[in-house]
């Protein structure tokens, strides 16, 4: 800011700059640097930067990607400040080409004071300095649609950092342009009906702001003010936001809390029909001026709420391309624990169809704690006691840890989970580090337990920065079981049999079967309880059917299973990691018996009977 | 049924060789009744042609006899000159002029045609098919017997349907039957429902053989869904219970509540009707029988009996009168059903040792209560019967059952807004009754499971006096 328009503003009006409480993007573009005269904020431009060729062309590609969650901070450090940056990830591309990620979800990266863990944006057009800059941005994305590699990231439409120049002006201005940005009230009575989300730090949905005289809403921290979105320039100044990144070369979005758009007297402001509506609005820019991108919405709900967010299914839907699928996640868990296929058909069967384009995201863990809110009050119970043996295990309402130490290291159950959640209905979504069986560190405070470096070898900091070790924005994990001396991607790359190497094999059946995207889910049920076996039936566009069958043993103990296959009867099923055919399926119920904690996928194929035939002859 | 008047062919020369060879065969098959008795004779009382020419199915009924007791069997029997299906040796039953005739549930194409004629609603040759008013069924499904069925035949068509046919045919509305209907009538949530049914006529009254339910693929019985938990608490006793992965009580809850929303709806279907103290001394009587029968016949009872005869006693000083209504009758983890929309109860017949009259009486709801009770210290021990002593898994059997029966009782009590706990007397007295019986069955039948209700009515007896 030039000294200049620091005397104009301060003229102006007795208000400090509205980009005073931006930190540290003296240098680089961004919002509230300058003002015009009527008091609007000048917003730096998409035109101000290069921006990057697409990926190839395939309007659906979203329904069979592998995606994988990379925090920007965690995953490499190109210039040795010991932070993750942008060039840093793009540096790592290759290896994520190599085990076979089709695209990139990076948490956000824009400038923010990161008391949210950066969900609290200050500048929606401006990359967080410590990441990089836009410029930094761009290269990424050319470098990752170069190898066909797509890249979304989370936007937050509900809420800003109070330290957003939008909420500056609002507060200091309540008759200037961005006066009507928030949601002020002269009291807190209003929308009382509205749950209060973050229970352990929040005790009311309204704070009393000094400045303006008034309370401002908001559904989560108090330091992130909720947008007005009954306010029409809220509406599109949130479409300019989209538009900004979408014309750099985005792929898409995840749409952050998604359901608290729009308030309501006498509700309990989730899911509201203007929230849909805007949606709607939302997805129509994005389908006529920049086609084959994609929206994903977080909507923390149960399935029949979050379908909701997919829109019309007679045209295929028209609000979000993707959602994540929530509730199947905590009962992943609790199904192998109770060695009960139960906790995982049952959901499976309450989630409804969804329209024909579109998709779930399915995961097993992610950057936040494994979320317990889609639970019953029993279940989340019996999941504390199960997977947060220690009280720091807790978060919110939710579990802290990552994969491999919530299940004990064990490598057949991370099999069993992995091979879970590539072929239950939806788009897995990685999280960085698991593919190597990454640990976690509860010691660390909030949710940072699961967010420190990626170990790419037994080198100072773990390969992960050149830095003076002190300097490294977390330790790496150190203990004996999962350091990074004993669990790194080096080793594990030069090791046919790790979890590394499994892993990457499995992606990469799991590409060959477009029934694993696509495919019709059906639920095989069957006598033994511990048993889960599935199909995915898909159709494929010549005609001819791709059917997988699933068949995972829930238990640590060997099961028997007998399988009601007889509408396959006379397919072959041939095994998908060794391709080795088993009995032709009969009339009769097909029996299988697995390993404690294994599982089989099947490839049920109609021509298996000629090649037995050759052999005999 | 009756032997075919209109029909040209009319197979008698036939079911007469049929019924020559059954006195070698029926006792081979698993769901025969009268095993503990030689089959002194057996005639056929009528027959149906089902199928005529090739293949051909009849439907026969045979009265076996076994000394002083007869009782009517059902039986489908089929024969090819082509195309021989694959069904089990076992299922042969004799060489007719080179024709092999053999029972016919396991021959997928000869069973098919039972769906057909409920679909259609056809009269076969005196046999009523009919599907259930509202019921549209799926025709050209193929059938498989299921394996686990013990006393019936049960075909399973398509992971649609599953069709019981009573092996044991007794004359008029089969119970099953009946109460299933008037379960559907209220619209009961716990059950399998029915669709349809086959029947004859047996001693001129009219006869269900045949009922035809919805079939529930993803479903797991209780007993698997229950030892599947003590398997997993017995591979490391030193878990409580409580703490266990594999934990049951949220089941054992939503499972009596089932069965108490079950109860509800048959009072509310077919009435109740109270006991007087009468009545009420006639059960004490029937238990007290027993229990001197049983005594009489195993040692192992001895130091239980002035305790056991103190608990049917003292239900005399039950305040009358008692509320009696339809209940299940033989209610235990292996009548019921987990399915992905919760709990089913199946097999409303009644308990199969009991007379058609015991069977069709008004019952304590109670009696269902304690049944399952039982069940839970079944399950709990199933795992240790046979193996040697180990008290240490004893004990956590003990807990495991423990636990779950109080779960089962506190989800029942939230349902029926009265907890059975609270009949403590008549609940006591009916949970011994059973396991009097269980000692009774498990001595002649099973000796290595005698100590599982020897050891309940000690844990019974202990409780009581606590």
């Amino acid at each position: 800011m030039t000294d200049q328009q620091h005397t104009d503003t301060q003229s102006a009006s007795a208000a400090p700059a509205p980009d005073s409480a931006l930190d540290g993007l003296d240098d680089i573009p961004h919002t509230g640097e300058a003002v015009e005269a009527d008091g609007t904020l000048v917003q730096p431009e998409a035109d101000d930067f290069g921006h990057a060729e697409q990926a190839t062309s395939n309007p659906d590609w979203f329904k069979r990607a592998v995606f994988y969650e990379v925090l920007v901070r965690a995953f490499a450090d190109s210039n040795g400040d010991g932070t993750g940056d942008l060039r840093g990830l793009a540096g790592k591309l290759d290896y994520l080409q190599w085990l076979g990620v089709d695209c990139l979800w990076l948490p956000p990266f824009y400038a923010s004071p990161l008391r949210d863990g950066g969900y609290d944006i200050s500048d929606f057009r401006a990359v967080l300095p410590e990441f990089g800059t836009v410029e930094d941005f761009v290269y990424l994305l050319e470098e990752a649609h170069k190898r066909d590699i797509r890249v979304i990231t989370d936007l937050v439409l509900n809420h800003t950092s109070d330290a957003h120049p939008w909420f500056q002006a609002s507060r200091n201005d309540p008759d200037g342009p961005y006066g009507d940005y928030y949601v002020w009230s002269d009291d807190d009575s209003k929308y009382a009906d509205a749950r209060i989300i973050f229970v352990d730090t929040e005790s009311s949905n309204w704070t009393y702001d000094p400045v303006r005289g008034q309370f401002f809403w908001h559904r989560f921290f108090s330091h992130q003010p909720d947008l007005n979105f009954e306010n029409a320039e809220v509406r599109e100044a949130m479409i300019d936001v989209l538009r900004f990144w979408l014309d750099l070369g985005i792929d898409g979005f995840r749409l952050d809390a998604v359901p608290y758009l729009f308030e309501e007297e006498g509700t309990n402001g989730e899911n509201l029909p203007r929230t849909h509506e805007y949606l709607r609005e939302v997805r129509a820019t994005i389908d006529r001026e920049y086609p084959g991108r994609i929206l994903l919405a977080e909507a923390n709900q149960w399935p029949a709420d979050v379908v909701e967010y997919f829109g019309n299914p007679d045209v295929g839907g028209d609000e979000c391309h993707m959602a994540f699928h929530f509730p199947l996640m905590p009962r992943i868990f609790m199904a192998v624990r109770r060695e009960s296929r139960f906790p995982i058909s049952e959901i499976l069967q309450q989630t409804p169809e969804i329209p024909s384009g579109t998709q779930w995201g399915i995961f097993l863990r992610n950057h936040d704690e494994l979320t317990l809110e889609m639970v019953s009050d029993e279940e989340r119970d019996y999941m504390y006691a199960e997977y947060a043996k220690d009280p720091r295990m807790k978060a919110n309402i939710g579990i802290r840890r990552r994969l491999a130490p919530l299940l004990e290291n064990d490598r057949n159950q991370l099999e069993l989970f992995t091979a879970m959640l590539l072929s239950l209905p939806g788009s897995p979504v990685l999280y960085y580090g698991d593919e190597i069986g990454m640990g976690d560190n509860i010691w660390l405070g909030d949710r940072d337990a699961v967010r420190t470096p990626m170990q790419w070898s037994p080198d100072r900091n773990a390969g992960f920065s050149r830095s003076d070790p002190g300097r490294v924005y977390l330790p790496p994990i150190m203990d004996p079981t999962y350091g990074y001396e004993a669990i790194n991607v080096e080793a594990q790359q030069d090791n046919a049999a790790s979890l590394l190497n499994w892993t990457r094999r499995m992606i990469a059946i799991r590409k060959q079967h477009a029934a694993f995207a696509e495919g019709e889910f059906i639920d095989l049920g069957g006598s033994n309880p511990s048993v889960l076996a599935y199909l995915r039936r898909w159709l494929r566009p010549d005609g001819e059917l791709d059917v997988v069958l699933c068949v995972n043993n829930l238990s640590r103990f060997p099961q028997p299973v007998e399988l009601e296959l007889s509408a396959y009867e006379g397919f072959t099923p041939a095994e998908l990691t060794g391709n080795v055919r088993f009995p032709r399926i009969g009339e009769l119920p097909y029996l299988l018996t697995l390993p404690g904690h294994g599982f089989y996928w099947f490839q049920l194929s109609e021509r298996g009977d000629e090649g037995e035939r050759r052999s005999n002859v | 049924m009756s032997g075919p008047v209109d029909n040209p062919t009319t197979h008698e020369a036939t079911v007469a060789a049929i019924a020559e060879a059954l006195p070698g065969w029926l006792p081979s098959q698993r769901w025969f009744a009268g095993k503990d008795r030689e089959v002194t004779g057996i005639r056929p009382l009528s027959w149906s042609t089902i199928l005529d020419g090739d293949p051909l199915l009849l439907h026969l009924v045979v009265e076996v006899e076994q000394d002083d007791r007869s009782d009517p069997y059902q039986l489908l029997v089929g024969s090819r000159q082509s195309e021989v299906p694959d069904v089990a040796s076992s299922a042969t039953i004799v060489d007719v002029d080179g024709a092999t005739f053999y029972e016919a549930s396991g021959d997928a194409d000869l069973t098919a045609v039972l769906l057909e004629l409920m679909a259609g609603g056809a009269l076969v040759d005196g046999l009523q098919f009919e599907s259930e008013p509202g019921a549209e069924l799926t025709r050209g499904l193929r059938a498989h017997p299921i394996t686990t069925e013990q006393s019936n035949t049960s075909l399973v068509y398509g992971s649609q349907y599953i069709l019981k046919l009573f092996r044991k045919v007794v004359p008029g509305v089969n119970k099953d039957m009946r109460l299933h209907r008037a379960l559907r009538e209220v619209g009961s949530k716990h059950i399998a429902e029915p669709l349809g049914s086959i029947s004859g006529t047996l001693h001129d009254e009219p006869t269900t053989i045949g009922m035809l339910q919805r079939f529930m693929p993803d479903a797991v019985d209780g007993w698997v869904m229950a030892t599947t938990s003590v398997r997993d608490l017995m591979a490391d006793p030193s878990i409580a219970p409580e703490d266990l992965g594999g934990d049951f009580a949220g089941e054992a809850s939503r499972l009596g509540a089932a069965v108490a929303d079950v109860h509800a709806d048959l009072r509310s279907a077919l009435g109740t009707e109270d006991a007087d103290a009468v009545e009420l001394e006639r059960t004490v009587t029937v238990m007290l029988e027993r229990l001197d029968r049983v005594a009489a016949e195993v040692p192992e009872l001895a130091p239980y009996l002035s305790g056991l005869r103190e608990a049917f006693d003292a239900m005399r000083h039950h305040p009358v009168p008692v509320e009696m209504q339809f209940v299940h009758g033989d209610l235990h983890l292996g009548q019921v059903l987990r399915t992905l929309g919760g709990w089913l109860i199946l097999d409303f017949e009644g308990e199969p040792a009991a007379s058609v009259a015991e069977r069709s009486r008004l019952r304590s709801a109670l009696r269902d209560v304690a049944g399952m009770l039982r069940s839970f210290d079944y399950a709990a021990q199933q795992l240790l019967v046979g193996g040697p002593d180990d008290p240490v898994l004893a004990d956590v059997a003990m807990r495991w059952a423990h636990r779950n029966r109080e779960a089962f009782c506190d989800g029942y009590a939230e349902v029926a807004g009265s907890d059975p706990r609270d009949a403590a007397v008549l609940l006591r007295a009916l949970e011994l009754d059973k396991a009097v019986y269980e000692v009774s069955y498990e001595h002649a039948n099973r000796p290595d499971w005698l100590a599982v209700p020897l050891a309940s009515i000690e844990r019974i007896m202990t409780e009581g006096t606590s």
